[in-house]
């Protein structure tokens, strides 16, 4: 009988295992395009990144120099939000190497918490947060080199929180998200949330006064937690207050034993092999009559049929439903602002219907081009049906045009009674031509968009927050799309109020729309040879098993 | 003159250097149940996914009722019905909701589709799930549904990748029961499954395929036939024997595992 490897040779294997994946996932075209797309936005971002780090430095060094916690407070904040909530939102690269799939293998407790906790260590946000922490260390150090022993064990502390807070986060949430029904309700949760941080700034205008005590309560709060207990270790510890700075950092010990108790109940469920079913019990469903499928006038039957199957997937995807309510949500936002001003004469210009109504039109837009970008990405394990049933894929395209159409079509007039209703009426002449202009923006994305679809498409899971997002060349081209639609759009603006007429404006962007039409309509024709030759790569993309 | 179902010429398939696939001729006559047979990795569903259009052969046609799949696909695809490997279900609709939408896709008006529905949905014993989501059937389910929405247009010939893998008793009763209403309505069924034993029951035709070329191709009688007269030893051999003897697994010596030993 052999007994289990140590730690340190699963740890290795592990590690090879993820590096294998990395590897294998270069072997296909769209593997390695993604890959350069990731090292030039990850150039970019790096930038960033080490410029942030350079201004981190500076402003801890002034915090201990001048003895002022609060700056060095903020500093942390920003280190523990990113730290926290970017690797939730964004996805990563590679392919998911969850640790519970190694449980078949005797790996050890000890190892499975490990492996649980590397993920942490080795996401880029993480990496990005250690390097701020590093720089801000060097900061204090110019600054103080006896705050140094006070920096080092809060730093390190501060690490270790964010590590395992990070962890335990990432842990709840994969067991809320492994059922569908709370990973739904907790999607709808998360982007309410976002939503409604976009109130906090008219709220503020609006009840700024009111709401001061409230907000100083809110820092004298803030300071407690883990961010502010750290910058006052360091600061308390410079001014040779050593019982404050002790307990601050005997605080931050206590932090670091509570989010490692809760990754500790998750991980050791998932070790004893917890499994979260999506099956639920049969419910005793009453038989009702099988309803006949929709009509939908000037369309054939097949596109009809592929027509209501893609509005049911919308419909029951409540992310997706979410996303297309913000517009209106955010035309609410900006009245609050308008009425909330303390320069209403100014805003009440700038946000009057005039304004409102192509922010809002521009703003649907966006939510809605989104979609079709990547148009197949709920199809997954239905797709094959589509390549076998007897129908082109220029009808299933149609499908989703359509509903992406009548979807944007019931927004624009959302939109359009809303602005009456809270930035009054909108001049004719702004309307037809934010409608002119919208009208070759959405045909232009839409013949990108159906390119982009067969070519680049990423299967996407419905009611899911996390690694949901499209290809990194179809972000790619979505951006280029919008740039150079808001380019010409401004161009064609400003040349025809240089003109003094702007009738040439509308006229400009129902030519280009025209133009687009011919070039949508060639493309429509083309979409069907193009499923038909890379019908292997898009059922190896979409139709893969989880 | 006799009507040919399925009809391969030189067929091949590479995958890059593999060669999964190779100059297979298959001749299926109308109205046969036949069994597609092979061990593991032989080419079966690769073959499969070629002659239902779901992935492009590298050489060779294939006709399907003497229409060219290359020339005319859409005019194929409505004459045949499939459940590929993985089902190739849109699992947000419920059952009904599927099965109208799959009759549609071939070709039915909306209230044939409706009333096809109901009774595939009886037939399967699927109707008092009717409102469920197809994520939350069970696979015995999944499976009664992809059955259900590859013969719901009345397809000529019926193509099935594994149809009893994972279904209990009681549902691959019904399934094969519905299978040879099929046949006795003169479709015909092209079937691949590792349960030699169902399809000695089931089908009067088998090819086999091994290494990615056809290596045996008759009724099984025929191949009962060729396979007793070589070995001469008068006993009736079952399909299991028969495949055996024609893919080498019984003559070649199992080896030995030494840490089992």
């Amino acid at each position: 009988m052999i007994s289990a490897p140590g730690k340190s040779t699963q740890l290795l294997l592990v590690g090879w295992l993820r590096w294998r994946l990395f590897v294998n996932g270069l072997r296909t075209a769209t593997g390695k395009l993604n890959l350069a797309v990731h090292v030039i936005m990850g150039a970019g971002i790096g930038l960033g990144v080490v410029g942030l780090g350079v201004l981190l430095g500076m402003g801890s060094w002034y915090a201990v120099r001048y003895g002022k916690p609060a700056l060095l407070s903020c500093e942390l904040w920003l280190v523990f939000l990113v730290w926290l909530l970017v690797p939730l939102l964004i996805s990563g690269f590679g392919a998911e190497a969850d640790p519970v799939s190694l449980l078949r293998f005797p790996l050890r407790h000890s190892t499975f918490v490990l492996l649980a906790l590397a993920h942490g260590v080795f996401d880029p946000a993480a990496a990005a947060c250690l390097y701020w922490l590093a720089a801000m260390l060097l900061g204090v150090a110019v600054a103080s080199l006896g705050a140094l022993r006070w920096a080092i064990p809060a730093f390190a502390a501060l690490a270790l929180l964010n590590l395992l807070l990070n962890r335990a986060i990432y842990a709840w949430l994969s067991r809320w998200m492994a059922q569908r029904r709370t990973r739904e309700i907790l999607g709808a949760v998360g982007i309410l949330l976002a939503l409604s941080g976009q109130f906090i700034s008219p709220l503020a205008s609006r009840y700024g006064q009111r709401a001061l005590p409230w907000v100083s309560r809110l820092a004298s709060a803030v300071r407690v937690l883990p961010p502010g207990v750290a910058a006052s270790t360091i600061v308390f510890g410079r001014a040779s207050r050593v019982g404050t700075a002790c307990a601050g950092l005997a605080a931050l010990l206590a932090y670091c034993g509570v989010f490692g108790w809760l990754l500790a109940i998750r991980l050791r469920a998932e070790y004893r092999g917890e499994n979260l079913s999506e099956t639920r019990r049969p419910d005793a469903e009453a038989r009702a009559p099988v309803r006949a499928g929709w009509n939908v006038v000037g369309f054939p039957p097949t596109v009809a049929a592929l027509f209501e199957k893609d509005l049911h997937y919308l419909l029951r995807n409540a992310m997706a439903c979410l996303t297309l309510l913000t517009p209106a949500l955010i035309i609410l936002v900006l009245s609050m602002g308008r009425h909330g001003s303390p320069h209403p004469r100014i805003t009440g210009f700038m946000l009057g219907g005039s304004t409102y109504f192509p922010l809002g039109v521009a703003y649907v837009l966006l939510t809605v081009v989104g979609l079709a970008y990547n148009s197949m990405a709920y199809d997954g394990p239905g797709l094959p049906i589509l390549f076998a049933a007897p129908v082109r894929f220029r009808d299933v395209m149609v499908a989703k045009n359509l509903l992406h159409s009548i979807v944007l079509a019931a927004e624009v007039i959302i939109v359009f009674l809303l602005v009456q209703f809270v930035g009054g009426p909108c001049p004719p002449a702004v309307g037809g031509l934010t409608l002119a202009g919208a009208l070759w923006a959405f045909l232009l994305n839409l013949t990108a968009g159906n390119l982009v679809s067969l070519y680049f498409p990423r299967k996407l899971k419905p009611g899911q927050m996390r690694r949901q997002q499209a290809s990194g060349i179809a972000v790619l081209v979505t951006l280029g799309v919008q740039v150079a639609v808001g380019g010409s759009a401004t161009s064609l603006y400003l040349l025809s109020r240089w003109a003094g007429n702007m009738a040439w404006c509308g006229i400009g962007f129902l030519g280009l729309a025209g133009v687009t039409w011919v070039a949508y309509r060639r493309v429509l024709n083309l979409v069907s040879g193009i499923a038909w030759k890379r019908r292997e790569a898009l059922l190896a993309e979409l139709s893969r098993p989880d | 003159m006799i009507e040919l179902a399925v009809e391969t010429i030189g067929l091949c398939r590479r995958f890059g250097e593999l060669e999964a696939v190779r100059n297979v001729n298959l001749r299926v006559e109308a109205g046969q149940f036949f069994g597609f047979l092979g061990p593991n990795g032989a080419g079966k569903s690769t073959t499969i996914k070629m002659l239902t259009g779901l992935l492009e052969p590298t050489a060779g046609q294939i006709r399907i009722l003497g229409l060219d799949l290359a020339d005319d696909p859409i005019g194929v695809k409505s004459q045949i019905g499939v459940v590929p490997e993985g089902l190739a279900l849109f699992d947000r609709l419920t059952g009904p909701e599927y099965l109208s939408f799959a009759g549609r896709m071939y070709g039915l008006d909306r209230l044939t589709a409706a009333e096809r529905t109901q009774e595939l949905l009886d037939f399967m014993g699927l109707a008092d799930r009717a409102k469920s989501l197809i994520v939350d059937y069970s696979h015995g389910m999944k499976k009664k549904l992809a059955m259900a929405a590859a013969v719901i247009h009345g397809p000529r010939v019926l193509f099935l990748d594994e149809p009893f893998e994972g279904v209990d008793a009681i549902a691959a009763g019904t399934l094969k029961a519905m299978l040879n209403r099929m046949i006795a309505r003169g479709a015909t069924i092209f079937l691949t499954s590792h349960v030699l034993e169902i399809v000695e029951r089931l089908c009067s035709h088998v090819a086999i395929i091994h290494r990615g070329e056809l290596v045996a191709q008759g009724s099984i009688d025929e191949l009962r036939s060729g396979v007793s007269a070589r070995r001469d030893d008068g006993q009736k051999l079952s399909l299991e024997q028969i495949f055996l003897d024609i893919v080498g697994g019984e003559r070649a010596a199992v080896p030995e595992l030494s840490w089992l030993e």
